[in-house]
């Protein structure tokens, strides 16, 4: 009994935490070259990995950019609203 | 059409731009109106906040909880719409500066016009990288540009518009470019 009331609470502490992500989602609009080059000079990847998550957004209409608590991520989004990319947010999928 | 590079990077750090008389005028002109739709949002943020360009431009945050979209939104509108301006400010101080034109020579619609050099410094071709998109993103909207990439705006203006936008975008591809390193 008290192991299980001990596990399911620990599975909630968990779900508690789940880190939030931030989303660029594809437009028809932004082109691949400058997509790649705001995740190079602003999440300062490296051109491989931007050209790789770039491509992960062209190909199946979005990509995990950043992952962290929900302060941060809304900071990516509004820095990304900036730059005119179509960036969300939202709890990391378990 | 792709003439003589565009942009060409200097020893110094800045980039030297060139454009004939007739594109500088043309993206004066659409910058001018981004500037003004800019402002018209920061004036009126319920507008802002309704549908149309302004959903492009300052989308929603939250894709499944329209409470926190709008309150994300009431923190950030007025600081994007901001810099967007000031981006927009930006482009056309660029395009003013070194131009080496009059209020004479814009007026006078002759072949003799020289092309216009720009010089961009680090904090300008931010500026420019950004406002070509919200350029673009304006025109998408106007253009009526669905997921697929598909023009459904039909009217006198399509072509133009179409050509404009098209064009836009090889400059901006071209300002990549020429700060890749």
């Amino acid at each position: 009994m008290t192991r299980t009331a001990e596990q399911t609470e620990l599975r909630e502490a968990v779900s508690l935490d789940r880190p939030w992500v931030t989303l660029v989602w594809d437009d028809p609009v932004n082109l691949m070259s400058y997509v790649a080059y705001v995740f190079r000079s602003y999440f300062g990847v490296t051109p491989e990995q931007a050209e790789r998550l770039m491509l992960q957004v062209h190909n199946t209409g979005r990509a995990v950019v950043a992952t962290g608590n929900r302060e941060s991520m809304e900071r990516h989004v509004e820095a990304m609203h900036g730059y005119g990319l179509w960036a969300t947010l939202a709890k990391a999928e378990e | 059409m792709s003439g003589p590079q565009r942009f060409i990077p200097q020893e110094s750090g800045v980039l030297l731009g060139r454009f004939a008389p007739m594109e500088a005028d043309l993206l004066r002109l659409a910058t001018t109106q981004l500037l003004e739709m800019l402002d018209s949002g920061a004036a009126d943020l319920g507008v802002a906040a309704s549908d149309g360009v302004f959903g492009r431009l300052l989308p929603a945050a939250y894709r499944d909880d329209d409470e926190a979209a709008a309150e994300f939104r009431r923190f950030t509108a007025p600081g994007l719409l901001e810099r967007k301006a000031q981006n927009a400010q930006i482009v056309l101080g660029s395009l003013g500066v070194g131009a080496g034109e009059t209020d004479a020579a814009t007026q006078t619609d002759s072949a003799d016009r020289q092309p216009v050099t720009i010089i961009l410094d680090e904090g300008a071709v931010q500026a420019w990288l950004r406002s070509l998109t919200d350029l673009r993103l304006t025109l998408a909207d106007r253009l009526q540009i669905s997921p697929d990439g598909i023009v459904h705006l039909e009217g006198a203006d399509t072509p133009f518009l179409r050509e404009l936008y098209e064009w836009l975008g090889m400059l901006q591809e071209d300002l990549v470019y020429a700060i890749d390193v």
